[in-house]
């Protein structure tokens, strides 16, 4: 598979911080992977996770995407790459309240300036894919938190990013409703091909990627692979290495 | 702590201090003032100013008030959530009350400082302006620039708004229950239900207010003055109150949601976030948006009536007394006297004199216009005795040429083409209300048993002579004038002095007026002009007071306004820049969302103030001048004004709002 992702010796150092939050992280992804970040509080995850979204600079190292090397990015040109390459889902949602769900899904489309007619068609496909079609032209206030999760997700996906970033998308939700969002990702993976890097405390969550990063220290200090085992035993290989770790914590 | 948290929040505490500081300078500068026996002496007239002053303080006071306790509300909501994790942390209510009312302490009492200082600098500033324009003999020096009454009253109020603050603030608290002051957050919004009729009666209401409005240009035919113009009046503002109600809070967000319909322009990255958020921000803001647009329609009505009722009777001034001095000869050495007395202050050939025989010529003819006919009939006039003759008042071109020259009007003089025998022109008291005139018109003079016939070649508001001497001028031919004036009628001689040394010499006008004994027909140009600057330089300038009052208030409600909105919806700016919004895309969705929350009040403001004054001008003002657009430049100053405020406002808002949003 080709190299979508590729991080060589990433470091980020905050100001006034003692130590860093990365120490010269390096790992790759392949297009189309379903990639886990795990990690205790101050492992580094969500740190990692800004700096390859080009939400914050790296202090050192390099980070390509598509080729493209996200330190030469700067103001309107990493925004342009993150109109163009990349999706993003949060914890807490983050819809805006004040358009219906069938107005925030369409937001990301509208900067790629497509024709409204085929915005709604879009719109439409993916909405009854993810379930949420009858509530498109609902308020996100109106719609439960799996709802409003999967609609975010939706807006994500719907402009088909290179890659698609995922902070804790299931921290919010009951676990009927976070199974039901797992299983849409998932789809999203295997059958629009998105590439998917996940952050998650969460083993059960884990356990739907393909492949696990384990963080400590600003480290990634183990690699797990599902390869062609089921999810239950994915699932519980990393629930061991979970209690292996907090363990030695 | 109170201490604490304002250091923490002083980038939102900055704004509301200097809104404070400005308010209680205004108050200061206008309680000084209004206490200012020496400068009430000078200007005021049986108490008229002092009365006024009194009416003025009681608003001045409830919109301090008003916008005080708005403020207050505003950062209190601001925190709802800080005071609800004090009350779960186990502090008292009464010691979350004191917290807030030492805040309150802090911020009204470091206003009131900077408040008092520049307000009694202001004060100083009005005086010395009052005293310069007005020239009256001031001593300085016994105006203190703390004024010890004024302060104490100042002081007072503000200790009484603290309290009044600390009331508001307990209610709101011991209300609150422990679970809402957690949970207080910005309101959920549900599906908007859009109504039909209220959006259209909002339209059409809105329509007919200002199509009443302009019913008043058809004249004698128009509503105003079939049905009385108060009625009219009132119902005018009552569709306007109301249009504006609902043309607000249901016809802007109707349009809104109806604009959505419209996909091409809605799926664009700014739209389609500017629009849905417009409507979802009126849902929760339509009642302060409605309050400050009938602020901004009365402060933009009231600035624009104020400088047109100041700025038309001085352009007035030059058909009410044309020449710098004027006065009607009734004995024999008065003209010897008069002149003996102007080369007491001007040198002789600095000076025009220009004596003027206006002869009184009845005539047959019907309907003489109404300057030529007014009080000719039983009924016009109270007093029989002084009922008049119905007839012209007649001056020769040459004597009218003259007289132009000497008050060196060669605008009007440039116009001129010289008079036939059988011609004339004719002078108007003000154009007819139906826009005709009465050019070709023929008229018959009656001197002694003869007719002369004249015809009207030319109708001017360009009267050589005071209204005082004559209401309405017939200039003839010179041979015509020749032919009445060897007919023997009955005559009236007056004196017209110009010249630039004798102009603004308020002692020569006093001392004529004495040699004249008190002549109701002694005018006087810079005269009359210094004494509407005297009459009505007062009341403007205590209006004025609550107009900068009220520029203040609103310009900050809709600065606190904004800010606490966009402020609440930060997250979603976040989440737009990680969506791929450019920072440059970014500053304009707020630079829009912000407009459209400071044009509704000002463009609303501006149209109501546009059609009030078009009433204001033809109901209640003399048509003196004629309808011409330059009488408005006034009313476009003080519409230029407010947009310059605004401007800052929302510049200033702006700035605020980007720095926040972007600094994330």
């Amino acid at each position: 598979m080709n190299t979508l992702l590729e991080a060589h010796e990433v470091t980020k150092t905050y100001e006034k911080a003692q130590r860093p939050s990365l120490k010269k992280v390096s790992f790759s992804v392949a297009a189309g992977e379903f990639i886990g970040i795990m990690g205790a509080s101050g492992s580094g995850k969500t740190t990692l996770l800004n700096v390859l979204s080009t939400i914050d600079v790296p202090s050192g190292g390099d980070i390509l995407i598509n080729g493209i090397n996200l330190r030469r990015l700067t103001g309107k040109s990493a925004a342009d790459f993150r109109r163009d390459n990349l999706g993003f889902i949060f914890q807490e949602y983050f819809l805006l309240d004040s358009l219906t769900i069938r107005e925030n899904i369409s937001v990301p489309l509208t900067l790629q300036k497509l024709l409204p007619k085929k915005i709604e068609g879009m719109v439409l496909t993916l909405a009854e894919r993810f379930g949420i079609a009858p509530q498109l032209d609902k308020y996100p206030s109106e719609l439960s938190g799996g709802q409003r999760q999967r609609a975010s997700a939706a807006r994500a996906i719907i402009k088909k990013p290179s890659i698609l970033f995922a902070d804790e998308p299931t921290g919010a939700l009951d676990s009927g409703s976070a199974t039901e969002l797992l299983n849409t990702l998932l789809e999203a993976n295997q059958e629009l091909d998105t590439t998917i890097l996940m952050v998650t405390h969460d083993a059960y969550a884990a356990s739907f990627t393909n492949r696990i990063l384990i963080f400590k220290d600003g480290q990634i200090v183990k690699e797990l692979s599902k390869q062609d085992g089921s999810r239950h035993d994915f699932y519980e290989s990393i629930a061991a290495e979970v209690a292996r770790l907090d363990t030695e914590r | 702590m109170a201490f604490k948290n304002l250091r923490k929040n002083f980038s939102y505490y900055k704004l509301y201090l200097t809104s404070v500081s400005l308010i209680i300078t205004t108050f200061f500068a206008f309680t000084s003032f209004s206490m200012n026996r020496i400068m009430l002496d000078k200007i005021s007239e049986n108490g008229r100013v002092e009365s006024m002053c009194n009416t003025i303080s009681i608003f001045l006071m409830a919109f301090v008030i008003f916008f005080m306790a708005y403020s207050n509300r505003f950062f209190l909501k601001r925190r709802t959530k800080e005071l609800g994790i004090y009350a779960l942390l186990g502090y008292q209510k009464i010691t979350i009350l004191s917290l807030l009312t030492f805040e309150n302490i802090f911020i009204c009492f470091g206003a009131l400082g900077i408040g008092l200082v520049t307000g009694a600098i202001a004060h100083k500033g009005i005086v010395a302006g009052i005293t310069a324009l007005l020239r009256l003999s001031v001593d300085n020096a016994l105006i203190p620039l703390f004024n010890v009454n004024a302060l104490k009253k100042t002081v007072g109020f503000i200790m009484v708004v603290i309290f009044a603050l600390c009331i508001s603030n307990s209610r709101f608290l011991f209300k609150a229950s422990l679970m809402s002051l957690i949970r207080f957050e910005k309101k959920a919004e549900k599906g908007m239900a859009f109504h039909y009729c209220p959006a259209i009666l909002g339209f059409v209401m809105i329509l007919c207010g200002y199509g009443l409005a302009l019913d008043i240009f058809r004249g004698r035919k128009s509503v105003w003055f079939s049905i009385g113009f108060y009625p009219v009046g009132m119902l005018t503002a009552i569709f306007i109150l109301f249009g504006t109600i609902f043309f607000i809070s249901a016809f802007l967000p109707y349009v809104m949601e109806i604009s959505k319909e419209r996909k091409r322009t809605f799926y664009t990255q700014i739209k389609i976030i500017t629009i849905p958020n417009f409507i979802y921000r009126i849902r929760s803001n339509a009642k302060t948006l409605i309050m400050l647009t009938l602020f901004s329609a009365a402060t933009l009505t009231i600035s624009s009536v104020m400088a047109l009722s100041l700025y038309y009777p001085i352009a007035a001034v030059s058909r009410m007394a044309p020449s710098e001095l004027e006065c009607r000869i009734e004995k024999g050495d008065q003209v010897e006297k008069v002149k003996q007395l102007v080369s007491e202050y001007a040198p002789e050939n600095t000076v025009t004199y220009t004596q003027t025989d206006i002869y009184k010529v009845t005539s047959k003819s019907l309907n003489l216009p109404m300057e030529y006919s007014v009080g000719t009939s039983k009924g016009d006039s109270d007093n029989q005795a002084l009922l008049r003759e119905k007839g012209f008042e007649c001056i020769s071109y040459s004597q009218y040429l003259s007289l132009l020259q000497a008050q060196k009007r060669e605008d009007v003089i440039k116009d001129l083409c010289g008079l036939k025998d059988d011609e004339c022109i004719l002078v108007k008291y003000q154009p007819n209300t139906d826009g005709s005139d009465e050019t070709g018109k023929t008229y018959l003079l009656s001197v002694n048993r003869n007719d002369i016939l004249v015809t009207v070649k030319e109708v001017t508001l360009n009267n050589p002579i005071s209204f005082a001497n004559s209401v309405g001028t017939l200039i003839v031919s010179d041979a015509t004038y020749e032919r009445i004036q060897l007919g023997g009628m009955p005559k009236t001689s007056i004196l017209s002095i110009n010249g630039e040394t004798i102009e603004n010499q308020e002692s020569l006008f006093d001392e004529l007026k004495d040699l004249l004994e008190n002549s109701p027909y002694l005018q006087g140009h810079t005269h009359r002009i210094n004494e509407i600057f005297s009459l009505s330089s007062s009341t403007f300038l205590l209006i004025g007071f609550l107009v900068v009052l009220f520029f203040i208030a609103t310009g900050s409600i809709l600065y606190f306004n904004n800010l606490s909105s966009l402020t609440d919806s930060k997250e979603d700016y976040e989440i737009l820049g990680k969506m791929g919004y450019t920072e440059t895309a970014i500053r304009r969705i707020v630079k829009k969302q912000i407009a459209v929350f400071f044009c509704i009040p000002f463009l609303f403001g501006l149209i109501d103030c546009f059609f009030a004054t078009i009433v204001y001008k033809t109901g209640l003002m003399q048509n003196i001048l004629k309808n011409s657009l330059s009488l408005y430049v006034p009313t476009l100053a003080a519409i230029a004004l407010t947009a310059i405020i605004y401007l800052i406002y929302y510049w200033l808002t702006v700035r605020s709002c980007c720095k926040i949003i972007l600094k994330s």
